[in-house]
């Protein structure tokens, strides 16, 4: 899953990049109010982590911005300002969750985790989509109840299929979603990964689509 | 709650006592005074009277011949008055009494036979007496009167002026204590209001409630709720400041030691440790100067004035010396220079503990806010007198924009844009040292080096010669 994460303190910043990196995450880090609204406005990460008390732009004033324009990116403010006004200003400006400093980096990512899946209309922690079940928290991927080994990549697609089960990528949005900024994409990446997926789990789980992408399927029905 | 009385010295009256004794003293005498006169002038008027009473009675004898007043040819008068037999009367005729009247002793009343008015001791009585010569020759007439029946007189005067007074100085003393109570009422009511109030209530009282002559303290209390309001809310913003600093920190150590925990490799546990000691340090130095300044500022709101340190005998170009060789290592580390220019000793204009802190936080933020490779140099000198002297920091750095100059020294203020972590707090602490010492500080840019420049200069100082 790709993070934004708005911070200006390098030791913290570089620490939440470090746990969040360590718990599955794919980090981009910004340090100013600037860049957090300008990242905030491609809409390419899953989630937002921001401070408030940022350089060049408060971070309130850059998810109002992003509010604004209709960017519904969930938003988990991390701040010093404890005060309920300004826990409630944070959240009717559109902030989804707010944390006051310091946090601990397991409920970080599971707040993180929470927010992704409820912003995908799902209720449960463990997403299903026909025979295959996948557990954020834990990281694992089940095939009729086996565990099945995927690569990190791999899970960070399938992941992504999950989330967006019904609904057709192609394959832009599919490496927006999995791949930082600065990586270079091979043109064959995605499908190279694909082809593994349907290898390690079902060939038919995931279509292909002609000129537009790929969708998974929410009720695939397990092949009779 | 405890009752704030203030400690009773045996000197010090209430009010109400000290209104009660003065009233009632000064009544007393003009009292005593009063009687004092009455006693003199009646007793004045009352000889004069009497005696003329007495010459009359006198003349009266002395148209008489002595046949007629002796034997049994002179009648007893008649009693026409009560004070009428106090009035005693002898006739001596060639040294015989002849005649005399029933209440008159039987020895002479006066001792000779010269004629006027006298006081005469008669047998243990005092006696006024008028002595005249008769109309024969060898005739003697006394008409005397008791002294006592004059002073009977007097004092029965003297009663009649004293009872009502006797009688007035309680009433009037009662009279003291009730309009002295009622005239305090809004003290106590005042006092009453200010003891029961928390201490966070610092709303003024109202000078309309209280008499014209309490309304002045009145209004310097309400000077005084507005100092400690103002106070109060500066330590409240401060702790505010404060928490909201050390959070910061604190998450990052917290963060870095969870990262740690679950680091996959050594490299990255190591990354992880050595960013969780670098938090420490950042936590405790802003600690350090979160306190400094405290200390500075309950001094500048507590101790203006005689309570301030005074200059010490401290010199300034050691402690430079000192926090050169301090920050040697940290500053080789990025390469930076550090030079210090400082021929002669400096008299500190600030004791050597402030005077380090002072330099320290100079140093510290051009140091901090240079690139790697920049110049630090720190010059100091004092004029040949001694007394006055100069500080300058100044460095090769990028420098800073007006409106940041402008901007320094506003607690945690930071200058946008830098890659460095600071609290902006190390400005506040110079400023104040500089208000509290009289220092004069310049921020500018240094024509030498480029970077920011820093001078602090300070006058000679009068204090230190009447010291």
């Amino acid at each position: 899953m790709r993070i934004l994460l708005a911070e200006d303190d390098e030791l913290l910043g570089s620490g939440i990049k470090a746990g969040l990196t360590q718990k599955g995450f794919h980090v981009d880090w910004v340090r100013d109010g600037v860049a957090a609204e300008r990242e905030l406005l491609t809409g390419e990460h899953q989630a937002v982590v921001l401070d408030l008390g940022l350089p060049r732009q408060d971070g309130m004033d850059s998810l109002k911005a992003a509010r604004a324009r209709r960017i519904a990116t969930p938003v988990l403010v991390l701040t010093a300002r404890d005060a309920v006004s300004a826990r409630i200003e944070g959240l009717d400006a559109g902030a989804d969750d707010y944390l006051v400093k310091p946090v601990d980096l397991h409920e970080l990512a599971a707040r993180l985790r929470a927010l992704v899946r409820r912003a995908h209309g799902q209720t449960q922690s463990r997403l299903t989509a026909g025979p295959v079940t996948l557990d954020p928290a834990a990281h694992q991927v089940w095939l009729d109840g086996a565990p099945v080994e995927l690569s990190g990549r791999e899970y960070d697609l399938l992941q992504v299929f999950m989330l967006n089960a019904g609904r057709v990528l192609s394959r832009e949005q599919i490496e927006q979603h999995l791949y930082k900024w600065g990586t270079e994409v091979a043109s064959n990446t995605v499908e190279v990964h694909i082809y593994n997926l349907r290898r390690k789990l079902r060939a038919e789980l995931i279509e292909t689509v002609r000129g537009v992408g790929y969708v998974l399927r929410r009720d695939s029905s397990p092949v009779a | 709650m405890s009752r704030s009385t203030a400690p009773a010295s045996g000197t010090r009256l209430s009010l109400q006592a000290r209104l009660l004794a003065t009233v009632l003293g000064v009544m007393s005498v003009v009292w005593l005074a009063v009687a004092a006169s009455t006693w003199y002038d009646t007793g004045h008027e009352l000889d004069e009277l009497l005696d003329a009473h007495l010459a009359q009675a006198a003349a009266l004898l002395v148209t008489q011949r002595l046949d007629d007043l002796e034997g049994d040819n002179f009648p007893p008068p008649p009693t026409l008055h009560k004070y009428q037999t106090r009035v005693a009367i002898q006739v001596w005729h060639e040294g015989k009494l002849v005649v005399r009247s029933t209440n008159a002793p039987e020895a002479s009343l006066a001792s000779g036979d010269v004629p006027g008015l006298r006081t005469s001791m008669v047998e243990g009585d005092a006696w006024r007496v008028l002595t005249t010569p008769g109309r024969e020759p060898d005739v003697v007439i006394h008409v005397g009167e008791l002294e006592s029946a004059r002073h009977h007189i007097l004092m029965a005067s003297l009663r009649s002026i004293g009872l009502p007074m006797l009688l007035a100085l309680p009433l009037l003393a009662l009279g003291i204590w009730w309009a002295v109570r009622g005239a305090v009422r809004p003290l106590r009511a005042l006092g009453q209001a200010v003891a029961a109030r928390r201490p966070q209530a610092l709303q003024p009282l109202s000078v309309q409630a209280v008499p014209p002559e309490v309304a002045p303290l009145v209004t310097a209390l309400n000077g005084l709720f507005e100092r400690m309001t103002e106070l109060l809310e500066s330590e409240r913003r401060f702790t505010a400041d404060a928490a909201h600093e050390l959070r910061t920190p604190i998450a990052a150590i917290r963060m870095q030691v969870q990262v740690a925990q679950e680091a996959p490799s050594d490299a990255g546990r190591e990354q992880a440790l050595a960013a969780t000691l670098q938090g420490c340090d950042r936590a405790a130095r802003l600690v350090e100067q979160l306190l400094q300044l405290a200390r500075l500022e309950s001094e500048a709101s507590y101790g203006e004035g005689p309570a301030r340190p005074g200059p010490s005998s401290a010199d300034m170009a050691a402690i430079a010396r000192a926090l050169v060789a301090e920050f040697e290592r940290q500053v080789t580390a990025r390469g930076q220079r550090l030079v210090l220019d400082a021929a002669a000793a400096v008299p500190s204009p600030l004791p050597a503990a402030l005077a380090q802190v002072l330099m320290r936080n100079l140093i510290d933020n051009a140091v901090r806010y240079s690139p790697d490779g920049a110049l630090v140099r720190i010059s100091v000198c004092g004029s040949p007198e001694g007394g006055a002297g100069r500080l300058v920091v100044e460095d090769s750095g990028p420098g800073l924009t007006p409106d940041a100059m402008a901007r320094l020294g506003e607690r945690f203020f930071r200058v946008v844009g830098s890659p460095q972590t600071g609290s902006g707090l190390g400005w506040s602490i110079v400023r104040r040292l500089a208000r509290l010492f009289e220092l004069d500080l310049v921020v500018d840019r240094s024509a030498a080096l480029g970077g920011l420049r820093v001078t602090v200069s300070w006058k000679q100082d009068g204090r230190v010669h009447q010291a």
